[in-house]
């Protein structure tokens, strides 16, 4: 159990009483969070990015830091702990509301974006490591007028239903068929391993996966659906 | 007085229903651009976190909000429930404080800043012994376990069991399931005071909400606004607003601001309603000429603190004898909301795993056993197309389970097989559904053309992924003879004319035929500004590829511009109600699954899954066949990866996030092949998802034991269970 996480934990004194009750405290891990919550508190006064020497190399306050996002260099503002997920969609103006949060700890992929060009979890990943890095986020892969390859192949093949496993699946196709254009239909399920659905849309990603692939390897990146590919 | 016929087309006319195409809202799915609930970002807005104590029950001493109001962008801190002393469920009755921050970190801050003394209670009241000891305290004021209902003479059923020429006696049970919705529940209340509100709401009842959310702002329902465009699942879990609908409301009033309060993921698994989980003890006999002559009963529903759900036994099967006793077990949780088919999948499970006991008891073919104890033509043709899909007649153990690998010549051509070793060993299972769908009355369509030819379709309805924004468009661009982005479909907004709420699968059966009617009125009210023009009267028109035509002259045609421009200034509205002979119930499903059994380890691979449907009049084939699919992963999931773990010492769940609860993933996924029942030729709609999820988990267990004798009679099928199962065979 994550005790950052968990605002009530156990307080060892109240096993002391001999009876078999437990007794729990919040105390404990108020204290334990006051750390960290100082750490956003005196962030402004502390400037940008610097540590403190009792905390060796540990960084804290707000750090300033450019990276491309979606092909516009952008200069944020983050504290050490604001995951890339919430940078997106939290601080960007506008926001980028694609990703999406959903465990928030790296099981779905609903959040999945491209840093560099690989897929990547961005509800795992820190706003602070991407320094002079490039990201791509489902908003940056095509628009409704001027549709990806692999996002008109997801429409063509309704590989969507409520939608909101469908930027993080469109992503993680996306980084499959740049990567590994002759992938077969076991290698992009494996691909796609990383990301749940739970409509149960899999078998039209799947038909959508591999129709996008067709067009892609067709070199048609400028035509939308998948009809007419050849490999 | 306007008075079309009210009729849908026949199926040859149609050019957009009834055909494959993609729905309308897909390029904003597909980019990110879709807007849900949880994606509101408004001025001002704060964004809320509950404080959930992580026990079923428990005393609570001491609540002090003071540090987390301290924290820096903390706005708002509160407790749940003034003096609040006592947590009597794992469930919203365990929230006690809500926070507001002006980010999401910094309502986590705070929530981290709370401080809580609290007492475990001794009794979790969680397992059966512990609800039911001597000096429980009762969860549900009829007591933690009662009798719920009784059917059937259990004097004539035990006579019929005795006098049957082969008897089985078998419990099964079927765990807690969690809806798993992928956006959470929760609503942004878009409130700044005075006396109007917006509310995004993540709902599957645009139309039943204002209400709710009024009470908790102190408005009428006149001045308050529910907008879902979008939503990430709700599979039934998401009818009412919930004590985060409540929370979000007073905070909003108190802060005079806007408050984004969608629940995290544990709260999601710990508070949003789950599928109640069942122990069904069953007798069952039958004769040697295949008939199921006595059925006996024993069924416990674990529904937390709501009831659970479970349709009377005999499900879906002839049975000449039957009696059937149900008992509710309360225990101190979240109590079960409905859940795609309520009660209906754990039923099919039991019955469907008991039905298949019988049949191998009685030496005979699974398949021909059902189909001589269901009463249904349709299913019985279905069954054998499932059957005939899946390689029946070619399979070799039909009437006992394999002990060797399958040659390739005994599956069809094509079928998927299982991986290589002497140790994999393949079977087939089959399962039903039938399902009610043909909706109700009230839901009303607005239908508006402008004289520029524009066409809106309005229905307040919400869209779960079902594809019901794309059917409120397309109907009417079918009657007009339009293309499939022509009208504009306005929906998910209480302010527009009223939807239905989105369960027992009654959407399409509601609101279609509101869409229709709207359609066939606009349509004749064109057609009366386009006599004085065209010389026809109403009736004599034909509507197609964006003209008009006289039907018997159609020389004489306009297009659609210039029909509608015969409109003038103002624009055609027409409203359209919901006509009853428009829709009609009685979807049936038939499904087939072959599986490989890995002797050796106990591991269950799905090969191939067909499921057959039938729904009448389809209005979009393949939105369709998204559903039959969905249903099927669904079952696939129940079947072999999903359950809630609870603690029972400490009262909290050992599953309440997506690493721990486990659902169906890419590798998981068979070869699946969505069928289309096109033999049903009824000219009515029908609601159909529901129906598609009910009987794979049982023609799955199945599968498995005609693979290799396991019968597996628990969900999930894990592998510890077959290879338990597997030394009985």
């Amino acid at each position: 159990m994550d005790k950052f996480k968990q605002p009530l934990v156990p307080n060892p004194s109240g096993e002391s009483s001999g009876h078999s009750r437990r007794t729990f405290l919040g105390g404990t891990s108020a204290a334990v969070a006051g750390s960290t919550l100082a750490n956003s508190a005196v962030a402004n006064t502390l400037g940008a990015g610097k540590t403190r020497p009792e905390d060796g190399p540990r960084l804290t306050g707000l750090s300033k830091l450019t990276l491309t996002v979606n092909g516009t260099k952008q200069s944020v503002e983050v504290e050490p702990r604001t995951t890339l997920l919430s940078l997106l969609r939290h601080r960007m103006d506008p926001p980028l509301t694609g990703a999406k949060e959903v465990c928030d700890r790296g099981n779905c992929g609903a959040c999945s974006v491209l840093i560099d060009d690989q897929p990547a979890y961005s509800c795992m990943t820190l706003a602070v490591d991407l320094a002079g890095r490039s990201v791509r986020t489902v908003e940056g892969l095509g628009t409704p007028d001027d549709l990806h390859p692999v996002q008109a192949a997801f429409c063509k093949h309704d590989a969507s239903m409520c939608g909101f496993c469908t930027p993080g699946f469109v992503v993680s196709t996306v980084a499959c068929l740049e990567q590994e254009p002759d992938a077969d239909s076991a290698r992009i399920r494996d691909r796609l391993s990383g990301n749940l659905c739970r409509c149960g849309t899999y078998p039209h990603v799947f038909a959508a996966a591999e129709g996008a692939q067709q067009v892609m390897n067709a070199g048609g990146l400028d035509s939308a659906g998948d009809q007419g590919g050849k490999r | 007085m306007l008075d079309p016929t009210i009729r849908w087309k026949d199926r040859p006319d149609l050019s957009l229903l009834n055909t494959e195409h993609p729905r309308v809202d897909a390029a904003d799915k597909v980019t990110g651009r879709a807007r849900f609930s949880h994606d509101m970002r408004l001025p001002g807005m704060v964004y809320a976190r509950l404080v959930m104590i992580p026990a079923s029950r428990a005393t609570i001493e001491k609540l002090d909000l003071s540090q987390a109001l301290a924290t820096p962008g903390v706005v708002l801190a509160e407790p749940a429930e003034e003096d609040k002393t006592e947590v009597r469920y794992l469930g919203d009755d365990a929230v006690v404080a809500i926070i507001c921050g002006v980010s999401p970190e910094a309502a986590q801050d705070g929530v981290r800043a709370v401080q809580i003394e609290w007492t475990p209670a001794d009794n979790m009241l969680i397992s059966e012994e512990q609800i039911s000891e001597a000096d429980a305290p009762k969860i549900n004021r009829r007591g933690n376990l009662r009798e719920s209902g009784e059917k059937g003479d259990v004097d004539d059923t035990n006579k019929a069991l005795a006098a049957a020429d082969v008897r089985v006696s078998a419990t099964y049970s079927v765990p807690v399931q969690h809806h798993l919705c992928l956006e959470t529940h929760g609503c942004v209340v878009d409130y700044n005071g005075g006396d109007e509100a917006t509310v995004y709401a993540s709902t599957q009842a645009v139309s039943g909400n204002p209400g709710s959310f009024a009470r908790h702002l102190g408005l009428k329902s006149s001045q308050v606004r529910v907008v879902c465009q979008n939503m990430g699942g709700g599979f039934g879990a998401k009818f009412g607003i919930g004590l985060e609908g409540a929370l979000a409301c007073r905070a909003a009033r108190q802060l005079e601001r806007p408050v984004h309060l969608m629940l995290d993921r544990k709260a999601e698994f710990l508070m949003s309603g789950n599928r109640s989980g069942s122990r069904q003890a069953m007798s069952a006999g039958a004769n040697k000429d295949g008939r199921i002559v006595a059925l006996d009963v024993e069924a416990h529903k674990f529904g937390g603190t709501s009831g659970g759900a479970l349709p009377t036994p005999p499900y879906m099967y002839l049975v000449e004898e039957a009696h059937a006793k149900i008992f509710t077990v309360h225990q101190a949780l979240d109590g079960n909301r409905a859940m795609r088919a309520p009660g209906h999948p754990q039923a099919s499970f039991a019955m469907e795993s008991m039905v298949d006991e019988l049949a191998y008891g009685i030496g005979m073919d699974p398949l021909e056993f059902r189909i001589k104890n269901l009463s249904d033509a349709t299913h019985h043709r279905q069954l054998r197309r499932a059957a005939k899909e899946i390689g029946w007649d070619l399979h070799p153990n039909r009437t006992q389970p394999g002990n060797k690998p399958l040659q390739s010549n005994q599956r069809p051509e094509g079928s998927p097989a299982a991986p290589p070793g002497d140790h994999w060993r393949e079977g087939i299972g089959f399962g039903v559904a039938h399902w009610g769908g043909g909706g109700h009355g009230g839901a009303k369509c607005e239908v508006r053309i402008d004289p520029d030819g524009s066409v809106t379709s309005s229905c307040a309805v919400q869209d779960l992924g079902t594809g019901s924004r794309t059917y409120v468009g397309t109907i009417v661009a079918e009657e007009l003879g339009l293309g499939l982005n022509a009208v504009k479909a306005r929906i998910g907004d209480s302010a527009l004319p009223p939807g239905v709420a989105s369960g027992g699968s009654v959407t399409t059966g509601s609101v279609a035929p509101a869409v229709q009617h709207a359609a066939l009125l606009a349509r004749e009210a064109l057609e009366k500004v386009l006599e004085p023009v065209l010389g026809a009267m109403p009736g004599d028109y034909t509507f197609a590829a964006g003209r008009v035509f006289v039907t018997d002259a159609p020389a004489k045609s306009l297009s659609w511009q210039e029909a509608c421009a015969l409109l003038g200034r103002d624009p055609l509205v027409v409203l359209g109600d919901r006509k009853g002979e428009l829709s009609e119930g009685g979807a049936h499903g038939s499904q087939a699954v072959r599986v490989a059994v890995n002797t050796r380890t106990g591991q269950i691979k799905v090969l191939d899954m067909v499921g057959i449907q039938s729904q009448g009049l389809v209005l979009n084939r393949l939105a369709v066949k998204s559903q039959i699919n969905g249903g099927m992963v669904g079952a696939l999931s129940y079947a072999l990866f999903e359950q809630r773990v609870i603690d029972a010492d400490f009262g909290n769940s050992l599953t309440a996030n997506m690493e721990d609860y486990k659902i169906a993933g890419t590798k998981d996924i068979p070869r699946m092949r969505p069928l289309i029942d096109d033999e049903d030729k009824r000219p009515t709609v029908s609601g159909m998802a529901e129906c598609t999820g009910v009987p794979g988990a049982g023609a799955i267990a199945n599968a498995v034991f005609n693979a290799c004798g396991a019968r597996v009679r628990h969900l999930p099928l894990t592998p510890d269970r077959v290879l338990e199962a597997l030394k009985d065979s």
